[in-house]
């Protein structure tokens, strides 16, 4: 595996809160990475500030360097990010009543030179995109009208025509039901491109993603594989709770649960790790 | 494909019937079939020939290109904004042109007929000019409109100010002007509408995918390689230079950029390509039709122009609160 990212000693202060502290890793090819930490640890900004939205990477705040194939990322033109980052966002909603083709056409973008007009090339790789995902059948349906997890797969999608290297993304399983979260995760899982985004729920992160950072207070406090990350005495630490790991007896994954004080001893009722 | 074809086809052919017959509606009665004898060949009768190219196809062609401008001008702004109430007019366009229209007719009495456009036009461009710097100095996107309607009463209030101790006489002219008309307008004024039309429409035409872009948020737009400031900038600054124009030519003429997008959306389609070119077709034969309805409805006079599109949009504007509040 050869290293396609490369953050180095990466800070971003706002005033007096450091948002982001001296955070280092490198994101390998065809890794499925997940940043976990509780809320406020740094997790989106982390994601802002490594593919350099809003060209954040040059604001007198932050400092240290993102480096993609061995070049700084603010050496990449907008155009060129987009060619390398497909970014998947939180908030993902029209007042006007776009079709699924038309958000699917975005995706094209980056790829296209102005005055441009969709070619049978383009329609195809939209057609397979959308075969992909299992959202073929919805194609000429209103965005708007799509359940939470139907959206989240047509901008996974619209990413997959993006044709970048890099999927990003914040939170995908967001206010989805149990059955949308897996089917989300699962399908970013098999895509076999790399794959960088932040998971609320412990138990999906360790599922889906070979390796975990765990972010507290804007620094990086683990990095490694999910059995390695999901350390019980660490994970207490940072949310406060006694928690326990264990592997799950069907998947073979390590599973986390948390424990409030009261709830612990009288040993019945426990909190799951995604409860916000 | 074949579909949209035959829509795009009928608009077309819809737009270019609606011009002919439109030649043929005012005072002086002119039948089709001599109309196009004229066109043709040449008119039997010198008034007739006079009638129709100096003062009738300059007036329905100026209707065409600025029906054509608002619409577009709506069109984008709300797309860029991704505000469906957004117009040229709530960006103070029409108030500066106003403030600028008034300074004109106060202090030079003379030449009116080169230095009323060109003073409106260098007040909407100020009005805008404050507009950007404002939303510049917030950087937020939602408050642009906020500062352009408080920009708009801000101008409107100088100018009702200077109009109350005006000479009457101006005063009055100012108040014409204001409702809009399409009475005066020369071939020339049509040149220079179209001129900067095209220079909107190609560049609208360069950047839809851009603007498309916008339309699932600034974040998701920036991610895909979009400068979403710049973008939003350039096409704030096409709307302005349209508008500004049209307005000094033909007056305030309210709600077309508002309510012809709002048609197109439900008939066409909401991404930028579909809403320009429909916008641009039905905003024309809309606002061609209001001008034959302007100059033919009373006998003697004309209703301005800017009266029958405010009162058929206030109308229109209800129907879609009562539209919406039955979808929900």
């Amino acid at each position: 595996m050869s290293a396609l990212l490369k953050i180095s000693q990466l800070s971003w202060q706002v005033q007096t809160k450091a948002i982001l502290k001296d955070i280092n890793f490198t994101v390998n090819k065809g890794e499925v990475l997940g940043i976990i930490g509780p809320n406020g640890a740094g997790k989106t900004s982390l994601l802002r500030c490594l593919t350099n939205q809003a060209n954040m990477l040059n604001q007198t705040n932050v400092s240290g360097s993102v480096q993609l194939k061995n070049t700084h990322l603010t050496q990449y033109s907008a155009k060129e990010l987009a060619q390398h980052f497909a970014l998947v966002m939180q908030k993902n909603d029209s007042i006007f009543a776009l079709s699924v083709l038309d958000v699917m056409k975005m995706g094209l973008l980056p790829h296209k030179s102005l005055f441009s007009i969709d070619s049978d090339h383009d329609r195809a790789q939209i057609a397979l995109a959308l075969e992909k995902v299992g959202l073929i059948h919805l194609v000429n349906t209103a965005f708007n009208l799509l359940s939470g997890g139907e959206q989240q797969r047509v901008l996974i999608a619209r990413a997959l025509v993006q044709a970048s290297q890099i999927l990003v993304l914040d939170e995908p399983t967001n206010h989805l039901d149990v059955y949308y979260q897996h089917q989300v995760l699962q399908l970013v899982n098999k895509l076999n491109i790399t794959v960088i985004m932040t998971v609320h729920d412990l138990n999906l992160a360790s599922l889906y993603c070979q390796r975990l950072l765990l972010l507290n207070k804007g620094e990086l406090i683990l990095d490694g594989t999910p059995k390695a990350v999901l350390n019980s005495e660490t994970l207490s630490q940072v949310f406060g709770l006694p928690c326990q790991q264990s592997t799950d007896e069907i998947t073979g994954a390590t599973q986390v649960s948390f424990y409030l004080k009261d709830s612990h001893q009288q040993g019945s009722q426990s909190l799951e790790s995604d409860n916000e | 494909m074949s579909k949209a074809f035959t829509l795009w086809g009928a608009l077309t052919l819809m737009l270019i019937l609606s011009v002919i017959s439109a030649i043929t509606f005012g005072p002086a009665d002119i039948k089709s079939s001599e109309l196009i004898t004229c066109l043709i060949s040449s008119c039997q009768s010198q008034v007739t020939n006079v009638v129709i190219w100096q003062v009738r196809i300059p007036r329905v062609l100026v209707a065409l290109v600025a029906g054509m401008g608002l619409a577009i001008a709506g069109a984008i702004l709300q797309n860029t904004t991704r505000n469906p109430l957004a117009d040229p007019y709530l960006f103070g366009i029409v108030s500066g042109a106003g403030l600028g229209a008034t300074i004109a007719n106060i202090s030079l009495a003379d030449n009116l007929s080169i230095a009323l456009p060109l003073a409106a036009f260098l007040g909407a461009l100020f009005s805008v000019i404050i507009v950007v710097f404002i939303a510049k100095v917030l950087q937020r996107m939602e408050q642009l409109l906020l500062a352009g309607v408080a920009v708009s009463f801000m101008l409107a209030a100088v100018t009702q100010f200077i109009l109350y101790f005006g000479e009457p006489f101006a005063t009055n002219r100012v108040i014409f002007w204001l409702m809009g008309s399409l009475a005066r307008v020369e071939m020339s004024n049509f040149y220079v509408i179209a001129s900067i039309l095209l220079i909107a429409i190609f560049t609208v035409i360069a950047f839809h995918r851009q603007i498309d872009a916008l339309l699932l948020g600034d974040e998701s737009a920036a991610s895909l390689g979009v400068d979403v400031d710049k973008l939003r900038l350039l096409m704030l600054g096409i709307c302005a230079a349209l508008t500004a124009t049209i307005v000094a030519y033909c007056g305030g003429i309210g709600f077309v950029g508002l309510m012809i997008p709002h048609i197109v959306r439900q008939l066409i389609g909401v991404t930028t390509l579909k809403l320009i070119i429909g916008s641009a077709l039905i905003g024309a034969i809309f606002l061609i039709w209001v001008d034959v309805i302007a100059r033919s409805s009373l006998p003697h006079a004309e209703i301005p122009i800017g009266i029958i599109t405010s009162a058929l949009g206030s109308i229109f504007f209800l129907f879609i609160m009562y539209r919406s509040r039955a979808m929900n």
